[in-house]
């Protein structure tokens, strides 16, 4: 018997209801003051915020973030000097080493961690952005907003630095370290990323992509 | 917030678990069908509590299992000057601690060590609670829980420490790091981990059987 797709009635707009993602508790949509948060009475998740600026600001910093991504996958992050002898590594370097090893299963799990999951994040977050921004069929912002959530943990950016910093100790007393170009175009993609996800609100987001809640 | 002093499943309504989208569902279902929200066409949950349990249970003895060569096996291997010898994660700590390097040792010793076995702990924890239907703390569970899902991704440092070291220190005889088959183990225990935390449903926390 095959699979039948059903789509229920959607009740997400009606009177204004939401549901706190966590616990599941209905509350009623409240309009806020700017830069205000709305918390769930039970456990007290965000539910949602207002922010009049979130659009562009996310907008503004996945460009930022598209550079500085394209910049650390040029040049090269770490180098090592001893005895005259010199050896240098790039962000994706670092699965190469695995899959030199015959350990072909890290070396995908590493390139997936830090360039195909973060790109994919990039991405989705300029045409979710540019969907809301220039009113586009949120068709495909849908699909990869829904994905993005899932995928978030992981794209592994941030891990990956702590690893270098710890790897920067554990050589620094063997040998001469260079730092390179990608190391800081690398350390401010980080901190953009952040700050991209820190300023978007899944709701908004949701409650604009939807046709059926655009009040 | 208004709160309407009820809860999705109470208002007989079906919640999104990727958008939090609500939906009214059919009154009679088929076997076969699946439902997607009519929002984001993601496949709904109608709550069965005994699936989510399950895979989480099977993901995490799994890792359990896969957690005992993931710290016999030696993870990578230092030569300098032509000697050296495998190192497993804990002589890894050791040897870093020996060496006066205490704060890195730490942190190592915390990602690859604590947080693995502190996620067992916590995600069994968990589903122990809710097949007994617990009601007890359900907030601090729930605290528990958004702990686990976020370190979950950090214990993957030691795996990226022995890719940047293979990647760099390569100067032949004279010193030269090599990956070895702990490693494999160790990241296949923080992936299984990272997704027995995302198929436990958390609202079972919170909901009455």
């Amino acid at each position: 018997m095959p699979k039948q797709n059903i789509t229920p009635m959607p009740a997400s707009c009606e009177n204004g209801q939401l549901a706190c993602p966590e616990c599941g508790l209905l509350h009623r949509h409240m309009p806020l003051a700017p830069g205000k948060v709305a918390h769930c009475r039970q456990c007290h998740t965000v539910l949602y915020r207002d922010d009049p600026a979130m659009t562009d600001s996310v907008l503004a910093l996945t460009v930022a973030g598209l550079i500085l991504f394209a910049l650390s996958n040029v040049f090269p992050l770490l180098g090592l000097r001893a005895q005259g002898v010199e050896t240098g590594l790039h962000l994706l370097g670092a699965s190469w080493a695995f899959w030199q090893q015959g350990f072909w299963v890290l070396a995908l799990l590493v390139s997936l961690n830090l360039f195909l999951f973060p790109l994919l994040e990039l991405l989705s977050l300029l045409t979710i952005a540019l969907t809301i921004r220039l009113n586009w069929q949120p068709d495909l912002a849908i699909l990869l907003f829904r994905w993005m959530r899932v995928l978030k943990p992981w794209g592994m950016l941030e891990v990956f630095m702590l690893g270098i910093l710890v790897s920067l100790v554990k050589l620094g007393s063997m040998a001469t370290l260079i730092v390179g170009t990608a190391f800081w175009s690398f350390s401010a993609l980080i901190v953009v990323m952040a700050a991209a996800n820190a300023v978007l609100d899944p709701y908004t987001v949701w409650q604009k992509l939807d046709k059926r809640c655009r009040h | 917030m208004p709160t309407l002093n009820q809860t999705v499943r109470q208002a007989g309504l079906l919640q999104c678990n990727v958008c939090g989208g609500l939906s009214r569902p059919p009154a009679s279902l088929s076997r076969y069908s699946v439902l997607r929200c009519p929002r984001c066409h993601a496949r709904l949950h109608t709550p069965n509590r005994k699936r989510s349990v399950e895979v989480t249970w099977a993901l995490l003895i799994a890792s359990a299992i896969l957690y005992i060569p993931a710290n016999a096996l030696p993870v990578m291997s230092v030569y300098m000057l032509g000697s050296g010898q495998p190192d497993t994660i804990i002589s890894g700590v050791y040897k870093l601690w020996s060496t006066g390097q205490w704060p890195l040792a730490l942190i190592v010793f915390v990602a690859s060590i604590v947080v693995p076995l502190l996620k067992l702990f916590a995600l069994g924890f968990l589903l122990v609670g809710i097949q007994r239907c617990s009601r007890w703390r359900q907030h601090d569970r729930m605290r528990l829980y958004r702990l686990t899902e976020y370190i979950g991704r950090w214990s993957m440092v030691d795996i990226f420490v022995i890719a940047i070291l293979v990647g760099l220190v390569q100067f032949g005889n004279l010193a030269r790091v090599d990956a070895n088959a702990g490693s494999l183990s160790f990241a296949a225990v923080v992936v299984l981990t990272m997704l027995a935390a995302h198929t436990l449903d958390e609202r079972m926390i919170w909901e009455e059987c």
